[in-house]
């Protein structure tokens, strides 16, 4: 699904080039999830903006499903972004004022589907995240581990090739944490393609391979033998039927 | 992402903040307010104008001595004998008056008042399109005869007689006893003034009394087509008999009622374009919110170009926001700006008349305005780069 060959990304800051990253070769298979770890200035952040087309990459070759994105045009670009990646941040990033089905909405109105539509995949998208109940609601009328799962219900709606994740329980508590990685893990069940970045190995550790990152280069890919599952750790902390159930009757995910 | 969906967003945009919108667009709605009321202002003015000149007539015309030429002014420029000869010639003037005017005492038996006393021909009844309250205009024979004859008008009859009857009463001009023949009915006038108040005596009594001669004529042309032609050969007739070329003038109703029509349409423009001004201080105003909104939404746009948008996406979101703005403006503006003329209409009591194409050329200002003014706003959020858009507060 991805894959990357002698990566590199030189910043002109002032006088002196900063390197953040150098001869990266990554692949990323369909159905995969990937975690990316490292300290920070590792170049986490830097991957995580070239794989997901945000940025220009300054050397070395990138295909992502089949497409070579190197030397594309910012508007080429944003046409990727569209069709191919769904973002999964830190900080959410949700707008703020708009309800959550009109946040699910928003990549489908840059992809251009029709807003009967568009109406009817955000719903469904926000039925798989177990948020059929709150689809009218704020972001500021949610919890954090609830908006996190309307963005990843934004992330998935547009089927995108590869879902991008920076440090997505970042900013949760540790059960709202495993309830994301639930999520997740269930839809690389389904068949998604995840990349994931954490500095957590706890949450590394969820998924089925680790790259580790240091001073912008690419020093270890270890494979996770048994990922632990996320639910186990939902029905081991939590009294039965309450925040796994919503997932576990979410069904399959992805393609 | 078509036009539609970019209107859809950028209401989105305008609606989540409603008060921050409102306050944007202000400056539009006063400005459009003010040109909308002005332009219908004057032109409500404008009509009430030409139509209290067409009451009057529109195929009457007067002649008087040339205040322009250099030639000298003897007092014997027009004689009564011209009016026989000028009708004569020129038979497309229908009735023709010598026009003489003074001020005197007019006594009756109430009140004393000072008033212009007209001498005028039979004719000037025809000519002005006077209508009698009681009894008649004086008539050839009083004038021949010069007969001491009055016609008064209804306000000086009022104020000079009281209560009394005034119709076959006497009057003094200057001491002179005149026996009142008929009352003037009042002109309603929609402008708020009539004409000085006045009595009208036959010309050759009036000449008896100030001892003058004639001092300019009026007269009324077949059709207001023909009154510029005719008003040309009479100057041309008084030329030839006097052997004073340009020394005369004339000036048709018609002639008149183009002049007042420029003047209004020069004096509505330029307060027209002052009111302009205070749109495009307008147009600033919404241009300097939208920077602020810009710089204020700036990790929205970035999620939005991280989700897909293209840049030109975000331009057009923030240039239609903008055009929506001036638009929301200019028809709340349009709705008090008519509102305002019409009040002002009704006080005045003239027509209100906010005609299609002010509405129309508000409405495409306000639009223009929007995307003069939204260009550099929104050319600031699509040339943002998402990464550094996404990691802002």
């Amino acid at each position: 699904m991805i894959k990357v060959k002698n990566l590199g990304k030189i910043y002109k800051a002032g006088a002196h080039p900063v390197v953040a990253l150098a001869d990266v070769d990554l692949t990323v298979k369909p159905g995969e999830f990937v975690s990316v770890m490292g300290p920070s200035g590792s170049g986490k952040s830097t991957l995580m903006n070239l794989l997901g087309c945000l940025d220009i990459l300054t050397s070395g070759s990138y295909l992502l499903d089949g497409m070579e994105v190197s030397g594309m045009s910012e508007t080429e670009l944003a046409q990727v972004r569209k069709l191919k990646i769904g973002f999964v941040f830190q900080a959410f990033n949700l707008l703020p004022r708009m309800s959550a089905i009109r946040n699910v909405e928003l990549p489908m109105i840059y992809a251009g589907v029709a807003p009967r539509e568009r109406a009817r995949r955000a719903a469904e998208a926000l039925e798989k995240v177990g948020l059929a109940q709150r689809m009218s609601h704020r972001p500021g009328e949610l919890s954090g581990g609830q908006i996190q799962r309307v963005s990843i219900a934004r992330a998935l709606v547009n089927n995108p090739a590869v879902i991008l994740a920076d440090e997505p329980t970042g900013n949760l508590d540790t059960r709202s944490g495993e309830e994301i990685m639930a999520i997740f893990q269930e839809l690389n069940r389904g068949g998604a393609t995840i990349v994931l970045v954490t500095h957590e190995r706890e949450i590394a550790l969820h998924t089925s391979r680790i790259v580790h990152f240091r001073d912008g280069r690419l020093v270890e890919d270890e494979p996770v033998a048994a990922p632990l599952d996320a639910r186990e750790h939902i029905s081991a902390a939590v009294p039965v039927g309450q925040a796994g159930s919503n997932i576990e009757s979410g069904g399959e995910f992805g393609r | 992402m078509n036009l539609l969906e970019s209107v859809r967003v950028a209401l989105e945009g305008i609606m989540t903040s409603k008060l921050r919108s409102f306050l944007t667009t202000l400056g539009i709605v006063i400005g459009i307010a003010a040109v909308i009321a002005v332009v219908a202002i004057g032109q409500g003015g404008r009509a009430v104008l030409m139509a209290e000149m067409e009451k009057i007539g529109t195929n009457i015309f007067a002649i008087y001595v040339d205040w322009r030429s250099d030639k000298k002014v003897t007092g014997r420029e027009f004689n009564l004998s011209d009016v026989a000869v000028i009708k004569d010639k020129v038979p497309d003037i229908t009735h023709l008056s010598p026009v003489n005017n003074s001020l005197c005492d007019v006594r009756g038996p109430k009140d004393q008042k000072t008033g212009r006393v007209i001498g005028v021909s039979s004719d000037y009844f025809y000519i002005r399109k006077f209508n009698m309250k009681e009894g008649h205009f004086f008539t050839e024979e009083d004038d021949a005869g010069k007969r001491r004859v009055a016609v008064l008008d209804e306000e000086l009859a009022g104020q000079v007689f009281g209560r009394a009857e005034a119709l076959g009463s006497i009057i003094t001009l200057n001491s002179t006893p005149f026996l009142v023949v008929g009352i003037l009915a009042k002109s309603e006038s929609a402008l708020g003034f009539s004409e000085n108040p006045g009595v009208y005596v036959p010309i050759q009594a009036w000449q008896v009394m100030f001892n003058s001669q004639v001092q300019e004529l009026e007269g009324s042309a077949a059709s207001k087509e023909k009154v510029d032609e005719a008003m040309g050969q009479a100057v041309k007739v008084l030329e030839r008999r006097h052997q004073t070329p340009g020394k005369y003038a004339g000036m048709s109703m018609e002639q008149e009622m183009q002049a007042a029509n420029k003047i209004t349409g020069i004096m509505t423009l330029i307060i027209g374009a002052i009111a302009g001004i205070s749109l495009f201080v307008g147009g600033i105003g919404v241009m300097n919110i939208m920077l602020v909104s810009v710089t204020e939404r700036t990790r929205e746009i970035g999620i939005r170009m991280a989700l897909g948008a293209r840049r030109r996406d975000i331009l057009v979101q923030f240039l239609i926001e903008s055009i929506m703005l001036c638009l929301l403006g200019g028809i709340i503006g349009m709705a008090l700006g008519a509102g305002g003329a019409y009040l002002i209409a009704k006080l005045a009591k003239w027509p209100p008349l906010v005609s299609w194409w002010t509405a129309l050329l508000a409405f495409a200002f306000s639009a223009a305005i929007g995307v003069v003014f939204g260009l550099l706003p929104a050319n600031k959020a699509a040339r943002l780069n998402p990464i550094e858009a996404l990691r802002r507060e």
